[in-house]
């Protein structure tokens, strides 16, 4: 390939990237809010360890059911957090960070506790 | 939309996905890479040949490798995606890089039967072609390489919304 347009393709990657929103290097965090967020809720229904994150469903006092979204299969089950583990019906505390949009009550979830056990499916994080 | 979705996640394709393991997902999406970075890298190069790069490189020693490439990667990437979009299917209607994602998947295969049509594409493994004719390939290799740029754009993207 001709090396000047060799040269402006690099050049033309290397600026998308450099000036790329830096919410992008989030991964997945960056559509939900900073702050930390506490939820505890009945089991709505249960763990799923299907693609691309593990989910759950809890209701909270008020009634309204929560979507609740865990790390990457693997990682949630090998967190202890296995399909069948919490009962639905039981009542467990989840600690997070709400989505940004107020209107959706979601929560992408680094713990969940439940019956005395924490099951922290993203250790990484505080 | 919210119909078909719903069909797809309890179909069994979007049964087996959720209930077979916790690397079922991981691995689709790694076929569903390949088989867009197939299609991708054959089609890049191959309109960057249209478009009027190596010229010196016969289209038809261009075009010999890349197409059947680029046609096995698309239907590995479409059958691999399927199985994707069916896991958590509803999860996304009204996911807006979705409705750009597949616009740009059906133009860039309009545009494929466009190009199919093209008595200059038909006969360039068998002729030279006019200045005329190579200007209008380019054309069509330009809106490919919008198309599917746009369509792998919109697609990583799905996930961040």
């Amino acid at each position: 390939m001709d090396s000047r347009l060799s040269f402006a393709i690099c050049a033309a990657i290397l600026t998308v990237s450099l000036t790329a929103p830096p919410v992008w290097a989030h991964h997945g965090w960056g559509g939900n809010s900073e702050q930390e967020f506490e939820l505890t809720g009945v089991v709505d229904t249960g763990v799923s360890l299907a693609g691309p994150h593990a989910t759950m469903k809890i209701r909270s006092p008020d009634g309204k059911v929560w979507d609740l979204t865990l790390a990457p299969p693997f990682a949630t089950s090998k967190a202890g957090l296995k399909e069948g583990i919490i009962p639905v019906g039981a009542t467990v505390t989840i600690h997070g960070h709400r989505n940004l949009d107020p209107k959706r009550l979601e929560v992408k979830t680094e713990r969940v506790t439940w019956n005395g056990r924490t099951f922290n499916v993203y250790p990484d994080r505080k | 939309m919210y119909e078909f979705m719903a069909w797809l996640q309890s179909s069994a394709l979007g049964h087996a996905m959720r209930e077979s393991g916790v690397w079922t997902y991981g691995i689709a999406n790694l076929v569903h890479i390949l088989g867009v970075a197939s299609l991708f890298g054959s089609v890049l190069v191959l309109d960057l040949r249209l478009l009027g790069v190596w010229r010196k490189v016969a289209l038809a020693a261009i075009s010999e490798p890349t197409v059947p490439i680029a046609t096995v990667g698309f239907f590995i990437a479409a059958a691999s995606g399927f199985c994707l979009l069916a896991t958590k299917a509803t999860e996304y209607v009204g996911n807006p890089f979705l409705y750009i994602k597949f616009p740009a998947i059906a133009l860039g295969l309009l545009n494929v039967a466009v190009l199919d049509s093209v008595p200059a594409w038909r006969q360039h493994k068998t002729r030279e072609l006019s200045a005329a004719e190579q200007s209008k390939l380019a054309v069509i290799g330009g809106i490919s390489l919008f198309c599917w740029l746009t369509a792998i754009t919109a697609g990583r993207m799905i996930g961040y919304w």
